[in-house]
């Protein structure tokens, strides 16, 4: 007899979600994490009385998450204290303009109404065809979509996606341009694009559903990020899940190609009827797994996945109130200016602390116990950056030199008064999320995420290789971040159920 | 034979406004249609995964 029902490899939000729903339907239920604490990139920890979160910086499409707590027979609001964020953003764009992006549709269309007056139709038209498409792929988000059978079943129960189906086969850039002619109004709804890890002109256009679904609610965690994987942990513990931090899985066993539980780093076995993995599906299969044990087509598909990139990360407490208008600030470019980045910059293994774009998040405005008094937080989500640099340099050895370039440019494009008010500094690079969350070439979103890469072309919630054996988190549909890989708990959850 | 040479034919016609209809693109919208194709190859094998 195995030691549990179902041994959960990684503490992310997936892993938790399924953790916590498999320990719920009675399953003894083992989660095990590397690090420290709960979370992956969802994570929040402290340095000299000042609180960062690790990576996630926002709570999007509240309504997913929440269905993970009604079935663990609890609600979002109840189990974390949830801060509305109202304007979504400040749009700090290339030209000096700034605009806020308030959380009401109406609201937002009076601002676009202050730089083009003619887009505010565009604007509303945009918003209908989005809310339509998002509607009818509402279920897309929480189905296991492991065969063309399920993809088929799912285009005929929603025959109204049939619609949205160019959506499939244009970039986001060509939705964006469609909709808008006046280029500040792009530019506003440009850098969404880096949230599924790819420019303007390579992400799919149903991505370009992202700028429209932050008007459903835009949250922060009172406390930080790590109240939702904290909560999710808490209602599993109260459901019988046991949990075992600082505990490095080396192996799965696997026997005649079926999962029969794990190897530590310390030699130990521990055996399950089920194994759930948390961790990025090629690290899983090539590495935990070994290839010896796919069948070849599989070895051919897994091995072909690219890494999704990897974001840097500035977390920086101040003594100071920093003269920013909104918890979250986003420094844009215009999206050509994107797409050069890539293709200048990012593809050739470059990264210029001096050309920056990005995410600002001033958590300390929305909480300010994340500081100690008269001090703030401040987290920087810089541009995405190479793992291998091209000039050969190591990461660790430059991250003095570009974490002062960096507070300079900041301090001279958005946060005056920065580089003197810095108390505390400490850069992430993707060396750095390789390290502590053991996430290959620190690609926080798993695996690149573009229609080849997608649905039933993304590593299956089941494997179709090892029976007893499911996935979740960024690496399976639906994708990263944090209410996708908190739906692909739903989903193995819901896999297990009927199958095992 | 015959079978064979139409089958060619309606090929080649396809490929023909492919082609046609990539050059109508823009530089950008080519190098979507680029990317996307680098990577279908590797379409079959993902699938079982």
């Amino acid at each position: 007899m195995a030691d549990y029902d179902v041994i959960v490899i990684g503490a992310g939000t997936g892993g938790l979600s399924a953790g916590a729903q498999l320990a719920a339907q009675g399953r003894k239920t083992l989660v095990l994490e590397q690090g420290p604490r709960v979370g992956g990139c969802c994570s929040t920890f402290e340095r000299e009385g000042f609180h960062f979160d690790l990576g996630a910086s926002l709570i999007e499409s509240p309504g997913l998450i929440n269905m993970a707590f009604e079935q663990l027979g609890t609600t979002l609001k109840d189990e974390v204290d949830l801060i509305a964020c109202d304007p979504i953003y400040t749009l700090a764009l290339k030209d000096g303009t700034r605009i806020p992006r308030p959380l009401a549709v109406d609201a937002a269309a009076e601002e676009i109404r202050k730089i083009a007056p003619d887009e505010v139709s565009n604007w509303y038209a945009y918003i209908d065809y989005m809310k339509g498409f998002l509607n009818a792929a509402h279920e897309f988000f929480l189905s296991p979509t492991l065969t063309a059978n399920d993809m088929a079943r799912f285009f005929i129960n929603s025959p109204e996606m049939l619609k949205y189906a160019p959506l499939f086969a244009c970039s986001y850039q060509d939705v964006i341009k469609r909709f808008f002619k006046d280029p500040r109004v792009r530019e506003s709804l440009s850098y969404q694009t880096f949230f599924v890890g790819l420019p303007p002109e390579l992400a799919p256009g149903l991505f370009a559903v992202i700028p429209v679904g932050e008007h459903d609610g835009l949250f922060y965690s009172k406390g930080g990020m790590i109240g939702i994987p904290e909560a999710l942990r808490r209602c599993g513990e109260k459901a019988g899940m046991e949990l075992q931090l600082n505990t490095l899985v080396k192996r799965v066993l696997v026997r005649d190609r079926r999962a029969m539980g794990v190897v530590l780093a310390d030699g130990a076995e521990i055996t399950a009827d089920i194994v759930v993995s948390d961790v990025n599906a090629k690290m899983l299969y090539l590495d935990l797994i070994g290839e010896e044990h796919l069948p070849w087509l599989a070895r051919v598909g897994i091995k072909s996945y690219e890494y999704a990139m990897s974001i840097p990360m500035l977390y920086l407490g101040v003594d100071y109130e920093p003269p920013l208008a909104s918890h979250h600030t986003l420094a844009t470019v215009p999206m050509e200016d994107m797409n050069d980045f890539w293709w200048q910059t990012y593809v050739p293994r470059h990264f210029k602390p001096d050309e920056q774009f990005g995410i600002i998040s001033w958590t300390s405005h929305s909480d300010p116990s994340l500081a100690p008094e008269d001090h703030h937080v401040i987290v920087l989500t810089l541009t995405p950056a190479p793992y291998h640099r091209a000039d050969g340099r190591s990461w660790d050895e430059i991250k003095p030199e570009i974490t002062e370039q960096i507070i300079a440019y900041y301090d001279k494009h958005y946060i005056p008064g920065l580089a003197s008010h810095v108390k505390v500094a400490e850069l992430a690079t993707p060396w750095d999320f390789e390290r502590n969350l053991k996430t290959p070439q620190g690609a926080i979103y798993a695996l690149r995420q573009d229609v080849t890469n997608e649905a039933i072309f993304r590593p299956a919630a089941r494997s179709k290789s090892i029976k007893g054996l499911y996935l979740v988190g960024a690496s399976t549909h639906p994708g990263g971040g944090v209410p996708t890989t908190i739906a692909s708990g739903m989903i193995a959850t819901r896999l297990i159920e009927t199958y095992e | 034979m015959k079978k064979s040479r139409r089958i060619l034919f309606i090929l080649g016609v396809i490929a023909g406004l492919l082609y046609v209809g990539y050059q109508q693109l823009d530089d950008s919208q080519k190098r979507f249609v680029n990317e996307l194709a680098r990577q279908v190859p590797y379409m079959i094998p993902r699938y079982f995964v």
